[in-house]
């Protein structure tokens, strides 16, 4: 599926960009969140190489504007000039879970999709030294004593939260959610045996492998970085959500300037040392560009709202 | 592993390794010195740079900056009354008395010496002990973490001496200050007014630079060209060597404060000001003159120093090992870490050890260069400051602080909110309501809440969990202890007056 996507954006890549004079300023990333945290560093890395690509003494420069969990940001490149020259980072489902549960300046269609990198599946942890050894004696212990098992999260209205709340709909099993302040206060909750389960994106486990069990994740395949570990499809609940993470403008972009910084950022992609670059910070990657990305991000907008609907968070 | 610490020390002392530590610690230094500029601050405008530099360069950068900023906040809260960091708040209550009776330079030596000396042992503590002391931190959970809360709030109550209800006051107030912004549990906002730009809460820089930096700025300029100066004989600047045999009657006070600093550092969220706090309170009980302090005891100075100090390294404790920062400046430099590769937890430690070993040398050496780069640097450039014409130094603070408090978020609501918070500051100050609790209020106000609803929450409502295992039990006793403690003193000592009276 991802394959034959990125086959589609390469032939439309062969055909020469109209807009040779683009860029002839610089090019500013918005960032809604403080620099150095995950996603500022995947944008710096997406700019350097973006940069490079773009060649011709092109800039490429990463701003950061944080506050109210990343809603200044995104507000920003929303309400931006479609002139290419404002560009941000785009994380589902959190950008459009925060349109939900207060007033926000955009929606789902005040953003051009132009590619998304990183697809964080969630998983559903225990600790190491939990009696629970496989998501069905987890289970088991929620659907038979209801809200006895503990479940802790990063926060309210993200993807642990979504997570949680779909693999409870699935089972028909009932967690009592603890959102801690993000996903180390989480984690290590979970480690201390304060909390008794969890979900947090599988990047989270990594550091942790021999402290943390990971019972399922929840993604249509198993992953590459932890094939011993079951989907929860398998074990048959169809329960998918990740953390997405990719680069968007503003609405009503000219049509050949998509064109153009979608393939550029295609051919970014596909450099093996920027490849190399993700890896090393621990980015799973998944490139879905253009219509694609735009088709998820409005499913995420769907499931976020069926959440919001049947049981809204605040 | 202490072998891989071994093997981690020559790529630390190459030349552009050692070199970056020092060019942090100096840039530390005048960073904290600066009321508005923080180490935060400088490291997340660091942290971008170091993308193109070599690991342990830009490590080491951060690891000097970081221990230079906590000792530079000294500067200004000795001479001119103004933290020039969070943590350094309870350096003013006995460095500025003691520089106004003429012994601002020795003020500023006991500084620089315990802030070295609690940066050397909170680095051994990260050294040595780092996977043990990481289990300390998984022993608190939600409910452990409110106990401390409670306990620093509850201490600081005490600490002050003078009216306990205005200090009530003013913790209600920093307490009420601490709830504005998205709850810490469904997001709701409180007292925001629709501006996205209250959601996140009110930071703690602008508060402190609007509440601590602005009233004293005023009282510079209320007297004018009154430019009689202070020479460094008033200064009471004498060689350190010679200042170092009147410091050594601070053994007890540097070990108990590190103590404390390094613990108050493992723990997750309280930082470098309730550390300084606490321990200058332990340092005041355990005095035999606990009279003289707040009017210039430069033991006072010491207490504070050396834990603010001694909780740099060891924040990183949690930081490396579990990925939760201990405090503001340990969540940028995990940023740093990230922009490199390192991702924290017990792997960073199998995967990397060259690299983490070097970081915890690095900030071994940081903390020992304070002494030689500090020492000369603050009493023969900074505390000459106080030579400059008055109007002078006031502009020069108050624009300092429109560029800090502005440069946290680039927003000019920043710096009106910390205008707003310089003219409450201002009448509290001519009020002679004490201006401490409300930093605290701030801090463990929000942190207490945010704890004490994820434990109920945990125990489904149940408040029994509050006091479920021994961890919360000691923290409740202390908690007791801290209040109880001085009442009893106080009866015990009316009853004796009026026994000697008979």
């Amino acid at each position: 599926m991802k394959e034959i996507l990125a086959a589609l954006t390469i032939t439309g890549f062969a055909a020469a960009p109209a807009f040779a004079e683009f860029p002839d300023k610089p090019i500013k990333i918005v960032v809604g969140y403080s620099a150095g945290g995950g996603t500022d560093v995947i944008a710096r890395t997406v700019a350097q190489f973006l940069e490079k690509e773009l060649g011709d003494g092109a800039s490429v420069i990463v701003k950061n504007i944080p506050g109210a969990g990343g809603q200044i940001g995104f507000t920003e490149v929303a309400k931006a000039a479609p002139d290419g020259y404002t560009l941000g980072t785009f994380n589902l489902p959190a950008a459009l879970a925060l349109t939900k549960d207060r007033s926000a300046d955009y929606d789902v269609n005040s953003f051009t999709y132009l590619a998304n990198f990183v697809e964080d599946s969630n998983t559903v942890v225990v600790s190491a030294s939990s009696e629970f050894k496989t998501l069905e004696e987890l289970l088991a212990l929620a659907k038979k004593n209801p809200g006895a098992v503990t479940f802790g999260l990063s926060s309210l209205g993200g993807n642990d939260h979504f997570a949680a709340n779909m693999l409870a709909d699935a089972s028909k099993a009932d967690f009592t959610l603890v959102p801690f302040k993000g996903a180390a206060m989480a984690r290590t909750a979970l480690l201390g045996g304060h909390v008794a389960a969890g979900t947090m994106a599988l990047s989270q486990t990594t550091s942790f492998k021999d402290e943390i069990r990971v019972l399922a994740v929840l993604s249509d395949e198993r992953s590459p970085f932890r094939p011993d570990v079951p989907t929860a499809k398998e074990l048959g609940y169809d329960v998918e959500m990740s953390s997405l993470r990719g680069i968007v403008g503003p609405a009503g972009m000219d049509a050949d300037l998509t064109g153009k910084l979608r393939d550029v950022l295609n051919v970014v992609n596909k450099n093996p040392d920027f490849q190399k670059a993700m890896a090393d910070q621990g980015n799973p990657m998944a490139f879905i560009a253009g219509d694609a990305f735009a088709d998820l991000a409005r499913k995420q907008d769907g499931v976020a709202q069926a959440i919001w609907d049947k049981s809204p968070w605040k | 592993m202490y072998l891989d610490l071994l093997h981690a020390l020559p790529e630390v002392l190459s030349f552009t390794n050692f070199a970056a530590v020092i060019i942090g610690v100096i840039a530390g230094i005048v960073v904290g010195a600066m009321p508005g500029l923080s180490a935060t601050m400088a490291i997340s405008v660091l942290v971008p740079f170091t993308f193109g530099l070599e690991p342990l360069v830009a490590l080491g950068l951060m690891a000097g900056i970081y221990n230079g900023a906590m000792y530079g906040g000294a500067i200004p809260a000795v001479l001119l009354r103004i933290p020039g960091t969070p943590a350094a708040v309870a350096t003013t209550f006995d460095g500025y008395p003691m520089a106004q009776k003429g012994e601002g330079g020795f003020a500023l030596q006991v500084a620089v010496v315990s802030s070295s000396i609690g940066g050397v042992a909170s680095a051994f503590a990260l050294m040595l002990l780092a996977p043990p002391l990481s289990k300390v931190t998984l022993l608190f959970g939600p409910s452990e973490v409110f106990w401390v809360a409670v306990f620093g709030l509850a201490s600081i109550i005490f600490l002050l001496g003078g009216s306990a209800i205005k200090g009530l006051i003013s913790a209600c107030f920093g307490v009420f200050v601490s709830v504005i912004g998205s709850d810490p549990i469904f997001g709701t906002d409180r007292f925001t007014f629709g501006q996205l730009e209250l959601l996140d809460g009110i930071n703690i820089v602008i508060l402190l630079v609007g509440l601590y930096a602005l009233p004293p700025v005023i009282d510079l300029l209320e007297v004018p060209l009154k430019t009689d100066g202070v020479s460094s004989s008033k200064l009471g600047t004498e060689p350190l060597w010679r200042a170092l045999p009147r410091m050594t009657r601070f053994w007890k006070t540097w070990i108990r404060s590190s103590i404390i600093g390094i613990w108050i550092g493992i723990l997750p969220g309280a930082g470098g000001s309730m550390a300084a706090f606490i321990s200058y309170n332990e340092a005041r009980r355990a005095s035999k003159t606990p009279d003289t302090w707040g009017k210039g005891e430069p033991e006072g100075v010491a207490a504070a120093e050396t834990a603010n100090n001694a909780d740099t390294a060891s924040a990183l404790i949690p930081a490396l090992t579990l990925g939760i920062p201990g405090t503001a400046v340990a969540a940028v430099m995990l940023g740093g870490l990230l922009i490199h590769g390192l991702q924290p937890g017990p792997m960073l430690f199998r995967d990397n050890p060259d690299i983490v070993f070097g970081f915890m040398w690095q900030f071994l050496f940081g903390a020992i260069l304070l002494v030689l780069v500090g020492g000369s640097l603050a009493t023969n450039s900074f505390a000459r400051l106080l030579n400059l014409p008055r109007p002078l130094l006031g502009s020069v603070i108050i624009v300092l602080m429109l560029i800090g408090v502005y440069s946290i978020h680039s927003r000019m609501f920043d710096v009106y909110l910390m205008l707003g918070f310089g003219a409450i500051g201002y009448v509290m100050d001519k009020l002679n309501f004490p201006l401490p609790p409300v930093v605290l209020g701030l801090i463990l106000g929000g942190f207490a809440e945010e704890n004490l609803r994820l434990a109920l929450r945990i125990g489904r409502g149940d408040w029994t969990i509050l006091f479920a295992n021994v961890t919360s039990l000691v923290l409740v006793a202390l908690t007791v202890a801290v209040v109880v403690g001085p009442m009893i003193k106080r009866h015990f000592d009316k009853k004796r007056e009026a026994g000697g009276e008979v």
